[in-house]
């Protein structure tokens, strides 16, 4: 049984579905939570399901990871490089701005006490 | 003169203020200001030069590269230009009412000048997504600055708003490399017809929804009129003037490229039409100043978003015109707005009646009457020419629709100009200081020759419309390196 | 009753349309399943030994990458910059009780092995996996550890701010020094031979960047943690 989930293509299906429920779970989350800082976790869990999605899919199979060991002769046979520059820095600007936002949450909270979005309705829209 | 420029000196300045700091605070701002006059002089300099790519580290198309053609300076001579006028109004304005921890809000102003020159010039698109995040976070902070209730609130809801838009962002560009395997805008642009079609309506529907949130469009601009209330109007004047402008152009910059037949054109058309007439309805009834110019904005901003979306020189050009009109008129009336609230301390639309200072008036009406599209006013031609486009195209709709937003902004503009100059008890007349006079002198005049002389920027800006669609060129000079 | 039916029909609407966004999603990912075609990684690969370093996601992030860095550095710095400016207090902080023996001891003795490990993890980073992100990050990990087993220590203020603008001036300095020499912002301008690969000395400018990149996170991170932690016991 566990051949059949060996194949490539079975891999990327079931890493497309689990991290498509990331990303729901986190857009779910999103939508119907009240306090502050439950919303930003939910836009931190969206984000981990996109880096899952895209490190899951980039995967190939039986390849080395990109860092030249003394087995080797050359750079063949390894896997991408760029996806993972590209999520190192997607993940330290995601949570820089998250950081950001709980810093105004805790600061919003000192001077008013309400941490529900609901009730944050002082400027009318 | 390399166009990295642009984008380094300000990230030095940036980083080197603390230690610029040491020597007193008045270094920080003089600084500031000697450095953005020297951009804006080379920006002057490079005007002529024949097109030509930045490489920064290895060439295209396997590298990030700047592309510096007629559009691209276009945008960053207008960015320069307002950050200077906006520095040299505020060195005058610190005088007596600084902001608190003023060497970072310097540090604020220089990277979003450096970021958003960045979106303009940059051909690859994860560097465009990493000057979207550091423009959205200088605007989050600058956003919340004062920390009162209002402004840490407007701050929350902009930063929730952006951190959404970049996630959707995130989602398109994972997309884009899966698939077409390139990160520069010329590989994709060729390969992005290639995709299976229900793949290139999922990413361009992400594209749309990340770029959405900045670029103002209805249903996504909820979030406008909160963030500029709460905000003080001196940075409002940035944020109109400066940062909507530079994602405007990226967003519609990349669309020109992946989709060069314009397939959601029309789509695109009817939704920028949408947000303009809701935008004007909305705005007749508000009564704080700021928000009354926060919904201007956005129309002139849906009006701006509906040219670019016709894909047709005309539309391009008159678009470029209303983007100078725009800026600089909203700059105006922001830091109008500025001096206005430092004397009197509110802006509710009632401290019109009792506003004083003949000055400012006549500077506000000039500006207002300018982005009316009055003629003789710089906003005249833009819309002019908006028209004659759609009109030539034949999508009649949209012209009405034009028309009707443009009526019901004059509406307000003229309540508000009846405001100013009604007859009744002033308050104490408001003294503005020389240096506000000759800023607020030489943007007016600005207004008043694109107005009343246009042909002296007009070829300029068709050169730059003609090379803004002219997307195989673009490709051709990328893939060559 | 009429306010089971407004809930039902709330809800069931709910349910349709976030059934439908789900199946749209899922349908147009698992029909367009990414094969093995040629990135612009696999030729990064090949161009990957002309730089002389053996761990190629440091060359991509450090070089053919570069700018994207800086980006991200501005990013953190403008992000510290912003909790600083509103976490903003003179209090110190006031943790309800004093940790007790054993964990002040041990957190003093692991104190300098963490801060080392960070280091080498920094430093190494261009010839095993780590780098400047891993290794700050590490050495504020060591930071938040004494941060919150002692009540009274605290990051001098003074030396954080050195430390980050040293670290940031000199990234786009050597950048700027890139575009004078070779007409290449970011240019490689240290000699970099490909038979130095392996050794601590090769690469060129490329440990140099990744450690100024470490000092800078670590830095900034340090700085973050405190902040927050100073405020912990208002909310």
């Amino acid at each position: 049984m566990f051949e059949f989930f060996n194949q490539p293509e079975i891999i990327k299906i079931v890493v497309i579905i689990g991290s498509m429920t990331l990303f729901f779970v986190g857009l779910f989350g999103l939508l119907t939570q009240k306090h502050l800082i439950k919303i930003f976790m939910s836009v931190a869990i969206m984000e981990s399901g996109l880096f899952l999605l895209f490190i899951g899919l980039i995967y190939k199979q039986n390849a080395l990871a990109p860092i030249l060991t003394d087995n080797q002769q050359g750079f063949i046979n390894m896997n991408d490089p760029v996806p993972q520059a590209m999520i190192l820095t997607a993940i330290v600007i995601g949570m820089a701005v998250l950081a950001l936002g709980v810093s105004f949450a805790i600061e919003y909270h000192k001077l008013t006490g309400k941490t529900d979005i609901d009730e944050i309705t002082s400027l009318r829209n | 003169m390399s166009s990295v420029l642009f984008i380094a000196l300000p990230l030095l300045f940036g980083f080197a203020t603390p230690i610029l700091s040491r020597f007193g605070k008045n270094g920080v701002a003089f600084t500031s200001l000697a450095m953005q006059l020297f951009l804006l002089f080379l920006a002057f300099t490079l005007i002529g030069d024949k097109p030509y790519i930045e490489i920064i580290s290895i060439a295209p198309p396997l590298g990030i590269s700047f592309v510096l053609n007629n559009i691209s300076l276009f945008f960053v001579t207008l960015f320069t230009f307002l950050m200077v006028a906006f520095s040299i109004y505020y060195l005058s304005y610190r005088k007596t009412d600084a902001y608190k921890n003023e060497t970072k809000f310097f540090i604020l102003l220089n990277m979003l000048l450096a970021s958003a020159i960045g979106l303009v010039l940059s051909s690859d698109i994860f560097n465009v997504y990493v000057f979207f995040e550091i423009a959205g976070i200088s605007a989050y902070i600058l956003t919340a600055y004062k920390k009162t209730p209002s402004a840490l609130e407007a701050g929350i809801k902009y930063l929730l708003t952006g951190s959404i838009a970049s996630i959707f962002l995130v989602f398109a560009i994972i997309l884009i490399y899966l698939n077409i395997g390139s990160l520069n805008l010329a590989i994709i642009a060729q390969d992005f017809e290639t995709l299976p079609y229900n793949l290139k309506v999922f990413i361009s529907i992400l594209f749309l929804i990340g770029f959405g949130f900045k670029v103002e469009i209805f249903p996504l601009n909820f979030w406008v009129s909160d963030v500029y209330e709460g905000s003080t109007a001196l940075v409002n004047s940035l944020f109109s003037g400066i940062v909507v402008k530079a994602y405007l152009f990226a967003f519609f910059h990349i669309l020109y490229l992946f989709l060069p037949s314009g397939e959601f054109s029309t789509f695109l058309i009817y939704l920028g039409a949408i947000s303009m007439i809701i935008a004007e309805i909305v705005a007749l009834k508000q009564t704080n100043l700021k928000r009354v110019f926060a919904y201007s904005s956005l129309g002139q901003v849906a009006l701006i978003f509906t040219a670019f979306a016709l894909q047709s020189i005309d539309a391009i050009q008159g678009a470029l015109f209303i983007i100078l009109a725009h800026s600089i008129a909203k700059i105006v009336i922001f830091l109008a707005l500025t001096t206005i609230e430092k004397n009197y301390k509110s802006l509710d639309i009632n401290v019109l009646k009792e506003l004083n200072a003949p000055f400012l008036r006549v500077v506000i009406v000039i500006a207002m009457l300018s982005l009316l599209g009055i003629p003789l006013f710089a906003g005249f031609i833009g819309k002019f020419l908006v028209l004659k486009a759609f009109a030539v195209e034949q999508i009649f709709p949209i012209l009405a629709i034009i028309i009707i937003a443009s009526l019901l902004e004059a509406v307000y503009y003229f309540k508000l100009i009846g405001f100013m100059f009604e007859k009744g008890d002033r308050k104490d007349k408001i003294k503005v200081d020389f240096t506000h006079k000759f800023i607020f002198s030489l943007l007016t005049f600005l207004i008043l020759l694109v107005g009343i002389t246009p042909f002296v920027i007009s070829g300029f800006l068709l050169d730059s419309a003609n090379v803004m669609l002219d997307s195989i060129s673009y490709i051709a000079m990328l893939v060559k390196g | 009753m009429n306010l089971k039916r407004d809930i039902s029909t709330s809800t069931f609407s709910g349910f349709a349309l976030s059934a439908s966004l789900i199946l749209t999603f899922l349908n147009v990912l698992l029909n367009n399943i990414p094969t093995n075609i040629t990135r612009v990684g696999d030729q990064f690969l090949k161009l990957n030994g002309s730089e002389g370093v053996a761990n190629a996601v440091t060359t991509v992030v450090v070089y053919f990458r570069g700018f994207d860095t800086l980006g991200e550095i501005a990013v953190l710095f403008i992000a510290s910059l912003g909790i600083g400016l509103m976490l903003d207090s003179n209090t110190r902080c006031n943790l309800k009780a004093d940790s007790n023996f054993m964990l002040k001891t041990a957190s003093q003795l692991l104190f300098p092995i963490i801060i080392l490990f960070g280091i080498y993890v920094m430093v190494y980073g261009h010839l095993s996996p780590g780098g400047g992100f891993q290794g700050g990050v590490i050495i504020a990990s060591g930071v938040l550890l004494l941060l919150i087993s002692h009540k009274e220590f605290e990051v001098p203020h003074s030396v954080i701010t050195l430390l980050e603008t040293f670290a940031g001036i000199s990234y786009v300095l050597i950048g700027l020094i890139g575009l004078v020499v070779l007409d290449k912002f970011l240019g490689n301008f240290l000699p970099h031979n490909i038979s130095d690969m392996g050794m601590l000395l090769s690469g060129g400018i490329i440990p140099i960047i990744y450690i100024i990149v470490g000092i800078k996170v670590g830095s900034e991170m340090s700085m973050i943690t405190q902040n927050l932690i100073k405020r912990s016991d208002d909310v």
